[in-house]
This record gives structure tokens, C-alpha cells and sequence, in this order.
């Protein structure tokens, strides 16, 4: 078979997934879906806890992945999980967390689209400053507030979710990474995923083949920053507390790029594999070099981006079908 | 051999049993600095504890934890402290977000918190129902009537009048700031002039050009280290006249005093290592004997306090009963660094320590911080350059 074919054929395949190529995300949600009820001992509440910020940390990487697809690098994730937790500290005092959250998220999407077509034009660098400007325009808006409104710089207490309940709100977590798993397979099965890639690889080329280019950017755009958003609601809901500063912070938009970079950049498996591998060895190093574990980490995460370009993914598409996800 | 197993044995008896103390603290991370100072003060409490006798006839058990200045790594840090750790009290605390962030779990828990930091008036709130909250650091509002206390005195000594306000645009300097305003308008002072700046912009050309028209006798500046310097930089350059320069800083740069600019500058602090209380003295040569140095940080002396207060509560009550022990704590009338501590009601929590009459203000004066205000602890005149 010539080059030539081979990449044709590469490119005109159908992303359709075999079964086997879904046992590792299965195994996935299967081990986080047992997880509260293995047998850790003593630990298992602890652990239960670093389990839902891990969680938490795989929803916004997956959900910054799906708008990376389309060539978007965007450092703007903080507003959207900023607006997610803002949203959802507001709405939750007037109306209950089951219908706050999805409207925390919905409001979040709806100004992406503001981000999302005013960036349209740009790319590359050009593009990710914008996106960290936007933050930063939104952070000031929510710092500016009336303080009776949205604490101004203080910030403000959010309601429990779920009257505190670590199990319950691990599974709520749980449910909301699900769901972005789900997504995320079903925009790898739609014309979305070609769309996504075609721009990704040259928006001019892109508009040759007939796609929408607006459309599409807009449409990641609108699903990243929706379930960024739910991702805010997670952590406020857990930590009671948000203020402008912290979570409209820099590291809230780097953290997802560097741990889908970690994990495998335009899969679904790759950043949760990222979220959870990172959360894991940070951990461990937390508890094993007390000092300078920041430092130890740093190296390790350097180390792994330079030996494995594509990520943790990278090694599992050696295997056959481990790359289609 | 028998001997080495026998010893063994008796270590591990008395080490059974022994009453055991969380400490969370960010010993990395933003408020490392202050993290690892207050570790020291602990530190330096446990070994004096455990000369005396420890706590219950056995030695005090610290389990320290990085709570890395955040709040999604202090939540499992804390849940650690309490199931897997099982300590019987928990302490530390200095980040107002972690704070709130771990107030779920102490009310599931029901764990008794002697904390030291923390001063945000929201966890004053996310604590309000809590049973077993000790705070030791005073609430962010005694701060400002520290504050206001000490200009009425400028006013009343020295005439002053008009007071500037240059304050940073994140939380920490924009927190309240209307309420501020407003507080010294109501205290007869006239407010000329409310700027905000970029921290660490370096760049405070106009700010202090719109302080020199508007005459203040006071600049009252809100921000981080970071600009002290080339705040008092600009000030020079443009030669800007007034009484005094008051800075709230959490900490200043290091060696700051050292510094030429930053002579006469004000600001204020819980404690300092020349503060003329006999305890903070002894403080202060206990420190130096264990550690070699001496530390500006007055998380250290706190943490110091917080300690040994809470295992005196333990040895009075005779047992780890929560009930008992919080009822021993709260009748603690001891002198320490900062001066008496006593607990008493806060707006919204039953055990608070220190409050607004616990806070020095000082002046950079010969390469040191010198106390001046309250006048009865002064020990140089303070000086008023207009």
C-alpha cells in the first residue's frame, strides 16, 4: 500500500470505537464508581477527599481539551469555572443547587460566546492573551460588584452542596465527569470532531472544505466553558468560600493545559489519566519529601512532557486500539 | 540487647496514649512564609511542654500538615489530621480560605479548633456555630479600629487632618475600603484622596503627584512588600511633604529597615521581637537558643502562645474531654508576647483572643522597628515629619 493511501485512508476513517478500545475508560469510571466503597481503612475518608478534588481537576482538563481540539489554547478557563462558582454561590440563594448548578454553568457558556466571537480572527499567542485578558476583565466585573451583591474583593461563603456529604458530593462529581466523558465521546463521534480538526490544522483550509468555522469555534467554545463552569460549582460547593483573586487565579487556566499536555492532548481518557496521575504523585511526594515536593513534582511533570510528547496517552497507543479515545 | 528492647518498650508505653495535636499550616505555597515561622513557634512550645511534664503525664504529640496554602489540598489534609492521624485538637490554621474551606469537615467532626490565623471576616461567619472554635489572631476589623485608634491620637497630638488612602486592587487592599473611608470621615478626618494601584506595577508616578496636590498629613498605603519600596522611592523623588507614611503590609521586604526610604515609615504589627512585654523577652531568648536566629514573624509567637495555652487547658481539665477542655480554655488569663490573653466574645464567635488592644504600631527609625504607639509602650518618640 503507497504513503499516499495510507494517509488518505488515515484521514477518511471513521473515529467509531471498538469495544476494546473503551475498556480503559471503562476501568476508569469503573474503579472511580467502587471507589468510596473499597476497603482503605482508616484512610478512606481522606482519601475520599483528595478522590473529589481529583475528579474536579479531570472535568476542567477534559473540558479545556475539547476547546483545545478546535486550535484554541485558551488561558480564559478561570472565568469559566470562576463564573461556574460565582454563578452557583448567587443562584444557590434563591433557588435550590439542582437547578443553580446547570444555570451557573449555562450563564458561564453564554459569555464564552462573547470571548468566543470576539477572538474569532485570532490564533496562537495573539488568541491566548485575549483569553487571559478576559479573565482578568471578568475577574475586576466580579471584584467590582456591589459587595452586598458579590462580596467585592473579600469574596463570599457559598452553600454547602449537598449539606456537606463527602460521599454524596463525590458522586455528584463523579456524574458531572461522566457526563463529560459522554460529551466529549459523542463530539469524537460527530461531524464536530472532524470539524474541530480540520480547523485545528488550518482554519483556512477549513473554510475550503465547507466548514463553519464560526459555528464550529463557537460550539467548543460554548460546551468547554458549560462544563468548566460545573466544574467551579464542584469546588465551591465543597470549599464554601471563593474570592476573585483565587479563583479567577493564573493556575486555574494553566492547571487544565498542563494536565491535559500530561495526560494526551485531543482524547478523552488522556486527561482524566493526567488529573488523576498528577493529583496521585503529588500526594505522595507531599507525604514522602516534605520539603521542596513542589520542585520534585515540577521535575516530573517536565521530565514526562519531554519523553513523552504525547502524553500518558502516547504509551497506550502503542497498543492497538488504545489511541482511538 | 535486652536492654535496647526494654528501653524500646518504655518508649512506646509512654509514647501510648499520649494526647495528640494536629497542626495544618501552609508551610508551602503564598503563606509559606508565615507557615513556617508559626512551625517554629510550635516547635519551640512542644519542647518547653514536654520539659515540664507534657501534657496528661505524657509528652505532647505534634502531627504537623501542609495544607500548601490551598483549599484543595488543605480539606484532605485536615480529614487526614482527624481519621487517619485521630489527634484529639487541632491548631494552626493562618489562610482565611483554607480556613473556611476545612469549616465543613471540623462541624462534622466536631473537632476542636484552637486556631491562629485566619482573620477574614467570613470565617468569622463559616465558624459562628461552631462549639469548639478558639481564635487567637485578632478578626480583620480590630486591625482597622487599631488603626483608627492610633491616627485619632495624630490627630489629637499633632493636628493631623487630612489623610490619603493609596490602596492595591486585590482583595487584600480593596477589602472595605468604602467602609474605611467612611470610618475616618465619621472620625473627623477629611479623606483627599482614594487611589487604587496594580501591586507590584512598580509604577507610582501619578499616584503620588495626585497625593502631593491634594496636601495629606497622612498616606495611609494598602498593599503588598512588594511596593514598599518603590512607593517610597517615588515619595522622595517628588519630594512629597507629609506627616507620616502608614503602612498595613502582611510583611515588609526583607531588610527593608536597612534601607535609608524606609525611615519613619509606620506601620503595624502583633508583635515585635524589641516588644517591651517580659514574655515576649523570654520568647524572644528561648527562640534564639533553639533556632540561633530570630524571626519578624509574629506567627511565630503566636503559634508559641496557641500551644502552650491549649496544653495548660488539657492539664487543667485532667482529661481530652472536649467539653472540659474548652471550658479551661476559655478561662485562660495568662500574660504572653503580645500581652494578656484572655477569651471573650467576638460579633459572631464565642472565643476570641486577641483583640484591637493587642496591635503595636511602629516607626522605622536607626535600622530597626521601633515601637511608638500605645504611647506607654513606646519606646522612641515617634516622629512626625511635618
Amino acid at each position: 500500500m503507497s504513503r499516499a493511501m495510507e494517509t488518505s485512508r488515515t484521514v477518511t476513517r471513521r473515529p467509531d470505537f471498538t469495544a476494546r478500545a473503551l475498556v480503559p475508560l471503562g476501568l476508569f469510571f469503573g474503579l472511580a464508581l467502587v471507589f468510596p466503597f473499597l476497603p482503605l481503612g482508616t484512610r478512606a475518608e481522606y482519601l475520599l477527599q483528595i478522590a473529589f478534588f481529583t475528579l474536579v481537576a479531570a472535568i476542567l482538563a477534559l473540558s479545556w481539551d475539547i476547546l483545545a481540539r478546535s486550535g484554541q489554547v485558551s488561558l480564559a478557563h478561570a472565568a469559566f469555572y470562576g463564573l461556574g462558582a460565582y454563578g452557583f454561590a448567587l443562584l444557590g440563594k434563591v433557588m435550590p443547587w439542582f437547578a443553580a448548578m446547570p444555570l451557573a454553568a449555562l450563564i458561564a457558556g453564554l459569555v464564552s460566546l462573547i470571548l468566543g466571537a470576539v477572538t474569532l480572527r485570532l490564533s496562537g499567542m495573539y488568541f491566548a492573551i485575549a483569553t487571559l485578558a478576559f479573565t482578568e476583565v471578568v475577574r475586576t466585573i466580579i471584584q467590582n460588584l456591589p459587595e452586598s451583591v458579590a462580596g467585592g474583593a473579600n469574596g463570599l461563603l457559598v452553600p454547602a452542596l449537598l449539606g456537606g456529604n463527602a460521599r454524596a458530593q463525590y458522586f455528584l462529581a463523579f456524574g458531572v465527569l461522566l457526563f463529560t466523558a459522554l460529551v466529549s465521546l459523542a463530539i469524537r463521534r460527530s461531524r464536530l470532531h472532524h470539524a474541530f480538526a480540520a480547523i485545528r490544522q488550518g482554519e483556512e483550509t477549513a473554510r475550503v472544505l465547507g466548514v463553519s468555522v464560526v459555528r464550529y469555534k463557537l460550539a467548543a467554545f460554548f460546551i468547554s466553558s458549560f462544563l468548566a463552569a460545573l466544574g467551579g460549582v464542584l469546588f465551591a460547593g465543597k470549599t464554601f468560600f471563593i474570592n476573585p483573586l483565587e479563583t479567577f487565579s493564573l493556575a486555574n487556566s494553566i492547571a487544565p493545559l498542563t494536565t491535559s499536555i500530561f495526560g494526551g492532548l485531543y482524547t478523552t481518557l488522556g486527561p482524566m489519566l493526567g488529573a488523576t496521575v498528577l493529583r496521585v504523585a503529588e500526594e505522595l511526594l507531599h507525604n514522602s519529601v516534605k520539603n521542596g515536593y513542589l520542585v520534585v513534582y515540577g521535575l516530573v511533570l517536565m521530565l514526562t512532557i519531554l519523553w513523552l510528547p504525547r502524553g500518558l496517552m502516547g504509551l497506550l497507543r502503542r497498543g492497538k486500539h488504545g489511541g482511538e479515545l | 540487647m535486652k536492654k535496647m528492647l526494654l528501653t524500646g518498650v518504655l518508649l512506646a508505653l509512654s509514647g501510648a496514649g499520649a494526647v495528640k495535636v494536629g497542626v495544618l499550616l501552609p508551610l508551602s505555597g503564598s503563606g509559606s512564609v508565615s507557615g513556617q515561622a508559626a512551625r517554629n513557634g510550635y516547635l519551640l512550645a512542644l519542647d518547653e511542654i514536654n520539659r515540664a511534664g507534657g501534657v496528661l503525664g505524657k509528652p505532647l504529640d505534634l502531627a504537623f500538615a501542609d495544607d500548601g496554602s490551598s483549599p484543595a489540598k488543605a480539606v484532605p489534609e485536615f480529614v487526614k489530621l482527624v481519621t487517619v492521624d485521630k489527634v484529639d485538637f487541632m491548631a494552626g490554621g493562618v489562610s482565611s480560605a483554607t480556613s473556611i474551606a476545612i469549616s465543613g469537615p471540623a462541624k462534622q467532626y466536631n473537632t476542636f479548633m484552637a486556631w491562629i490565623g485566619a482573620a477574614a471576616v467570613p470565617v468569622e461567619d463559616a465558624f459562628a456555630d461552631h462549639k469548639y472554635f478558639f481564635h487567637y489572631h485578632p478578626w480583620s476589623y480590630y486591625n482597622f479600629e487599631a488603626i483608627l485608634d492610633y491616627f485619632k491620637y495624630l490627630k489629637r497630638s499633632k493636628g493631623a487632618r487630612n489623610i490619603a488612602i493609596a490602596y492595591e486592587d486585590g482583595p487584600f487592599g480593596s477589602a472595605g475600603i468604602d467602609a474605611t473611608v467612611a470610618a475616618f470621615k465619621k472620625a473627623g478626618f477629611n479623606v483627599v484622596m482614594s487611589e487604587k494601584f496594580k501591586t507590584g506595577s512598580g509604577n507610582f508616578g501619578p499616584l503620588v503627584s495626585k497625593a502631593k496636590a491634594a496636601r495629606p498629613d497622612i498616606l495611609y498605603w494598602v498593599g503588598y512588600d512588594t511596593d514598599a519600596l518603590p512607593l517610597a522611592t517615588e515619595i522622595k523623588q517628588q519630594n512629597l511633604q507629609l506627616g507620616l507614611i502608614y503602612g498595613t503590609p502582611p510583611s515588609w521586604p526583607v531588610g527593608f529597615e536597612k534601607n535609608k526610604l524606609a525611615d519613619n515609615i509606620a506601620g503595624l504589627s502583633l508583635w515585635l521581637p524589641s516588644s517591651p512585654q517580659a514574655e515576649s523577652r523570654k520568647f524572644v531568648a528561648a527562640y534564639k537558643q533553639k533556632f540561633g536566629n530570630m524571626t519578624e514573624e509574629y506567627f511565630a509567637p503566636l503559634a508559641y502562645v496557641n500551644l502552650k495555652t491549649l496544653a495548660a487547658a488539657i492539664n487543667r481539665a485532667g482529661s481530652t474531654d472536649k467539653d472540659k477542655v474548652a471550658a479551661e480554655l476559655a478561662k485562660t488569663n495568662t500574660p504572653t508576647p503580645f500581652g494578656p490573653l484572655t477569651f471573650s466574645k467576638s460579633l459572631k464567635t464565642q472565643y476570641q483572643g486577641f483583640k484591637s488592644g493587642n496591635w503595636l504600631h511602629f516607626q522605622f527609625l536607626g535600622d530597626s522597628r521601633v515601637p511608638v504607639y500605645p504611647v506607654k509602650f513606646a519606646q522612641k518618640p515617634m516622629v512626625w515629619n511635618k
